[in-house]
């Protein structure tokens, strides 16, 4: 059923990059109609699995990122709404093809453990997604910035200086992106631990007595924030931003994307449900 | 009813001539006046802008009506006819059709997709407009020109990136800061240029701007000449560094101004805002190596120069994207301009018929008078409506024609079924095409 939404994000994703090529305003009307269509499709796979299994299908890694997808794509969507910014679609959609191209390929909710209930382990998964959708969008932003700056630095204007909005315009929509990110990743962070101890004091499981800072995921997730952190205080006072900002929010969605699709399947021993 | 065009422009007469034969400056509407008392035209508009001057007519006769115009641009611009005649050129139907969507879309300007001439058309269209000289077939091509030029600016990138200096530099500060409202500028040194790209600055909503000059009443001398703007003392140059978005010099100094070491020295209270020097000064007054440190954009007069060469290289890149949207426009306005063709041959059936009906009730005048006058109201309305429902099918169906060739076979036919040789009109051969050809072809 993940498969529709995948053929929509991959015909999105192609008139994204025309629009971007050729910057016809009909090719970007029909990218966005694309989108759109693509979230409607995933909404109602999203909303059939929850029916189907009587919960968010938020608990395995494939459905979490099925639903991270679904966020992202919102998220752009929101963004390109009021900003009226279509160019970083062509960055965006190759992620959200590729990660739904996993529940696609993996059909089928996972079963839900029964340590996983409970409204704390909704908040904790559903801030962390958020937050990572908003790092994804922070992320493409910083590297449409990038791009952006260097031709400016080289004096050599083309391709992107023709395409892309100002670097101020750039570095604000980041900053926006990454204040919300870091708000759900605190809140996300919190709730999850606040969850660990009252899961260890009323069940036994193996997952969750592998809940500590040594567990990859968890450490993994603890370093995002710290780096999240940094851009946001300790940055600003030490005078960094533009292109520095810009490749720190590349580093983080980087180690989030790592610990999100790789280390859910292979490395953790605590968040393996 | 044909379609001409005559003129002149800077690519067939220099500037001496085009001063002379300018018909913005002598009045476009007197012009047209003027034109219309000759009776050569039938409809008739003036393009007339610094670098050409074309007269757009619907006439009858091409060749009489191409020496009349010749005529008449040389006596209302009081230039002889030898002057001016040599100078001229010339485009019938389809192919001035072409010329002027061309001009329109900005391919025929100095500047290849300037963006001003569409607005020149428009404006020769409304004058038209305005002393009656524009019907049908001018109303018509004239807004498919103006469909042409919006497509070919928004379709293309033809009018895309700046092609002057100060304008480039605009572009640039837009780039990198988004909305320039609320931005400042600081402009070193009172000299023209200087003050040049500031105006074009506060054009764009610059609100802030301070000149700065060794001496202060050259500054305040340039600073009232922009108008709003400031005048700094020369001591006051690295506080205003340390707080300007923007940074315009154009000094005659010798040396180098603003050195590395002076710009990297503002720099940490600015923290991550960038700060966007233009240096158009000659020889240069700030050092080159200051464009290393992050955050600073620096951009020489050089620079700015080559940016503009490469968008005018570019824009030439999408003349071809240009040309097929005008070779798109002219199909559409072909089919129409063609079809019209068959207008004559209408209307010279309608008045065949009519003249029929008139015939027939005259001769059974003598029957009918003893009909009350309202069964003798009904006849002739009965009879009326007759005649249009006969001719509803076929007007339509001439009218549908697309191409030339089909409405002079259709023409032709009708011509001969009817007898319509004898009527007031005759049908117009309006293209090449001889109407019997078709047998040689197939």
């Amino acid at each position: 059923m993940q498969i529709a939404p995948l053929l929509f994000y991959g015909a999105a994703l192609v008139a994204y990059a025309w629009h971007f090529a050729e910057r016809r305003a009909v090719v970007g009307r029909s990218a966005t109609t694309l989108l759109v269509f693509a979230a409607l499709a995933h909404t109602f796979v999203i909303g059939m699995q929850t029916m189907e299994v009587g919960h968010v299908p938020i608990a395995g890694a494939t459905s979490a990122i099925s639903t991270f997808v679904w966020l992202l794509a919102l998220a752009y969507l929101y963004t390109e709404m009021t900003t009226d910014e279509r160019a970083m679609g062509v960055f965006i959609l190759p992620l959200l093809v590729a990660l739904q191209a996993i529940p696609a390929f993996r059909p089928g909710v996972e079963a839900r453990n029964a340590v996983l209930q409970g409204p704390l382990f909704g908040i904790h998964v559903s801030s962390l997604l958020f937050a990572y959708a908003s790092f994804a969008l922070a992320c493409v932003i910083g590297i449409t910035y990038v791009l952006l700056f260097k031709e400016i630095k080289a004096k050599h204007l083309g391709f992107f200086y023709a395409r892309l909005p100002s670097l101020q315009v750039l570095d604000r929509m980041n900053q926006v992106a990454i204040v919300i990110g870091w708000i759900f990743l605190t809140i996300g962070i919190i709730v999850g631990a606040v969850w660990a101890v009252q899961a260890r004091g009323s069940a036994y499981s193996s997952q969750v007595q592998a809940m500590s800072v040594q567990d990859p995921k968890i450490f993994a997730a603890l370093v995002c924030w710290f780096v999240y952190s940094f851009e946001l205080f300790a940055a600003r006072r030490i005078g960094w931003g533009g292109r520095r900002t810009a490749y720190l929010s590349a580093v983080g969605f980087a180690i989030i994307l790592l610990n999100f699709v790789g280390a859910s399947y292979f490395l953790t021993t605590s968040h393996n449900f | 009813m044909r379609l001409l065009l005559v003129g002149l422009s800077h690519r067939t007469a220099p500037v001496e001539l085009r001063e002379r034969v300018d018909f913005q400056a002598r009045g476009v509407a007197p012009a047209l006046a003027a034109l219309a008392a000759r009776g050569s035209t039938r409809e008739a508009a003036i393009v007339s802008t610094c670098n050409r001057s074309e007269l757009y007519v619907a006439c009858d006769d091409v060749i009489a009506t191409r020496s009349d115009l010749v005529e008449f641009i040389g006596a209302f611009n009081d230039v002889p006819r030898s002057d001016v005649a040599p100078h001229l050129y010339d485009r019938a139907d389809l192919e001035a059709a072409r010329h002027l969507f061309r001009v329109a879309a900005g391919l025929e300007s100095l500047v290849v997709g300037e963006p001003q001439i569409l607005g020149q058309v428009k404006e020769a269209h409304s004058a038209a407009t305005m002393s009656q000289t524009a019907g049908p077939v001018l109303n018509r091509l004239f807004h498919a020109s103006f469909a042409v030029g919006k497509r070919v600016r928004t379709e293309t990138g033809i009018g895309s990136g700046a092609v002057s200096v100060s304008y480039a530099a605009v572009a640039l500060a837009r780039k990198i800061f988004g909305d320039l409202d609320g931005r400042s500028v600081l402009v070193i040194g009172a000299g023209e240029m200087g003050k040049l790209t500031a105006l074009h600055m506060k054009a764009q909503g610059v609100q802030h701007m301070t000149i700065l000059s060794r001496t202060i009443a050259h500054a305040a001398r340039t600073a009232e000449a922009i108008g709003g703007a400031s005048a700094a003392p020369w001591e006051e140059l690295d506080s205003l560094l340390g707080s300007t978005d923007i940074v315009i010099t154009a000094t005659g100094a010798a040396a180098p101004i603003l050195t590395k070491a002076r710009v990297e020295s503002v720099m940490p209270p600015r923290r991550s805002r960038p700060l966007f020097i233009i240096d158009i000064a000659m020889p240069r007054d700030v050092e080159p190596a200051a464009g290393e440190i992050e955050q600073v954009f620096l951009y020489n007069i050089d620079d700015l120069q080559a940016t503009v060469r490469e968008n005018l290289a570019r824009r030439e890149s999408e003349v071809t994207r240009a040309e097929a949207i005008v070779a798109d426009e002219i199909e559409k306005f072909g089919a129409w301009f063609r079809a019209r063709g068959a207008i004559p041959t209408v209307v010279a059936l309608r008045q065949r018929f009519e003249a029929i009906r008139r015939a027939e009730l005259e001769r059974l005048e003598s029957k009918l008078s003893s009909l009350s006058p309202e069964a003798r109201g009904r006849v002739d309305e009965i009879t009326h409506l007759i005649v249009e429902k006969l001719l509803l099918t076929p007007t339509e169906q001439l009218k549908a024609v697309g191409d030339g060739e089909s409405v002079s076979i259709y023409t032709e036919a009708l011509t001969r079924l009817f007898g319509l040789d004898g009527s007031a009109e005759a049908p117009a051969k309006e293209s090449n095409v001889q109407p019997f050809d078709r047998n040689r072809r197939r």
